[in-house]
């Protein structure tokens, strides 16, 4: 019996079947590939280009996208800091299920605090969490500006926008990082690839 | 060309990098043996296809179906957690988003958010692998049963059988077990009546994820509250919320007692106690109830089967 959190009197449920049963079944290895970057920088179309090459080598995988957890599991949630951090924890607590699960689970999420995206990593084993840096310029993001947010941003109608009026900590540390090759952003099938052989290359593609 | 640090792969530019157009296609399943098959598709009206992929390890996976370009290029508003529409506006994958290379300022499509909850300026981003597609693969349908009923009654037990029967079928399964995730996700929840709603309402959230997986979700917690487990299933398709309710009578729980928790209610050292000092509101309309009398308890396995039939018979167990 222990107590963790604010829950007392809880136990840990053991089962027969684990992930390593799992991951046979499915011939893969749980992990969270966690893509960060700015608004508008790709992570969700990248996030879905990476889903759809792993699912055509039969692999399964699942999408963690920021916003459409806000429309269900984080919709209690605002953009404060605090709610910023506990959205983030959240995701990682549940793409750490989807791991334990035998699944890739891609998050896709701005998340921008260093601090916030470690408590994430610290979740899992190390090697199980490949943090994906989407280093895209803000001039590329804002001039892409999907969402219409940076416009609202600039005019003062958004406060607290990331990469506007508030902080985007780079990573110091990420497994992989994409980036333009002269001013160009690359397809998103050719830095999906690059994921991929990554994946295959650390083992995840095999049980 | 790649640079490779330590940790870091830096994407500096891959001339080698050739997604050619192919155009065979055929069907993958987890378990059959794989072949090397390139896959043509439609992603959002834009044909594009993948060359052979590399070298492939795996001799379980059947060659893959290519997707329906129907399905990748759909312009409809639906949901992608299930499907059910949603009113939410969404991004297609296309535009500067596609697959070609784009320069700075080509995109200047705007998309519509929405507010939902507490969280401003949101959109719905759709994806071209569905859970249909990731069903096929599975060779199953995603799911939830959620196994409900007093501490003590069973409920762990039985979804650690479950899961064990379905493993032993082929099937991919996954346990959100009360007192587990509150090592977790939900650990900043206490017993509290709020926190009780809470912590099942990001259990039925999560669950739907997993459903959405294609995974077959086993949720097992008191869950007490009826109006909290019917929004649970309200998540949820018609027919993919199972709930199973252990209907143990509070006797029988408390003489097994496994984690010693009746007598510390009963000496007052807990309160709020599921079936002691708090109701415990049973199922009206469970689709499983498992009925155990005093001195009459059917084996964990044998519950098991009971589910497992269930769900053969309304075809959780085929895509």
């Amino acid at each position: 019996m222990a107590t963790l959190g604010n829950s007392a009197n809880i136990f840990w449920h053991e089962c027969p079947v684990g992930q390593a049963e799992r991951q046979k079944l499915l011939n893969q290895k749980g992990c969270v590939v966690w893509i960060t970057g700015l608004s508008g920088s790709g992570k969700s179309t990248l996030a879905c280009t990476l889903g759809r090459e792993l699912h055509s080598r039969g692999h399964l995988s699942y999408v963690l996208d920021g916003d459409n957890l806000r429309h269900g599991l984080n919709k209690n949630l605002g953009f404060a800091p605090e709610d910023r951090t506990e959205n983030i924890r959240r995701v990682g607590e549940v793409a750490k299920l989807f791991a334990d699960a035998g699944l890739i689970c891609i998050a896709s999420l701005i998340s921008p605090y260093q601090k916030d995206r470690d408590s994430c990593r610290a979740l899992l084993p190390d090697a199980n969490f490949i943090e994906v840096f989407m280093n895209m310029p803000l001039s590329l993001c804002e001039g892409r500006d999907p969402k219409g947010l940076y416009k609202l941003a600039r005019a003062g109608k958004i406060k607290g926008f990331t990469g506007i009026d508030d902080p985007y900590e780079a990573p110091l540390n990420c497994e992989i990082e994409l980036r333009q090759i002269n001013g160009v952003c690359p397809a998103p099938s050719e830095m999906a690839g690059k994921v991929v052989s990554y994946l295959d290359s650390k083992g995840f593609l095999q049980a | 060309m790649i640079g490779v640090t330590n940790k870091s792969l830096i994407l500096l530019g891959c001339p080698e990098l050739d997604f050619g157009k192919s155009t065979s296609s055929s069907s993958r399943k987890l378990g059959f043996p794989k072949q090397r098959v390139p896959v043509s598709f439609d992603f959002c009206g834009i044909n594009k296809g993948l060359s052979g992929s590399p070298p492939v390890r795996s001799s379980f996976l059947a060659p893959l179906k290519a997707m329906d370009g129907s399905r990748t290029s759909s312009t409809a508003s639906s949901s992608y957690l299930n499907d059910k529409v949603a009113n939410f506006p969404e991004i297609h994958l296309s535009g500067c988003n596609s697959d070609d290379n784009v320069t700075v300022n080509d995109c200047k499509d705007v998309l519509k958010t929405s507010t939902v909850g507490n969280s401003t300026n949101i959109v719905w981003h759709k994806c071209s692998v569905e859970k249909s597609d990731r069903q096929e693969l599975l060779g199953q349908k995603g799911c939830v049963i959620w196994i409900t009923g007093l501490s003590g009654s069973g409920k762990s037990t039985l979804a650690c059988a479950l899961c064990r029967g379905l493993h032993a079928r082929g099937k991919l399964t996954y346990i959100l077990d009360g007192d587990n995730v509150r090592h977790g996700l939900n650990r900043d929840l206490s017993f509290k009546a709020e926190d009780r709603a809470e912590n099942i309402r990001r259990i039925g959230e999560v669950a739907k994820l997993f459903a959405d997986a294609g995974v077959i979700c086993i949720a097992s917690l008191i869950s007490p509250y009826r109006k909290d487990r019917d929004a649970c299933r309200a998540l949820l398709p018609d027919g993919a919320f199972i709930e199973v309710f252990m209907d143990v009578p509070l006797q029988v729980c408390e003489a097994r007692d496994p984690k010693g928790l009746y007598k510390l209610a009963r000496a007052g050292k807990i309160k709020g106690f599921t079936g002691i000092d708090d109701p415990y509101e049973p199922p009206l309309n469970s689709e499983i109830a498992l009925h155990q009398k005093v001195g009459l308890c059917d084996s964990p396995h044998d519950l098991a089967e009971t589910v497992i039939s269930y769900l053969e018979e309304k075809g959780y167990l085929e895509p």
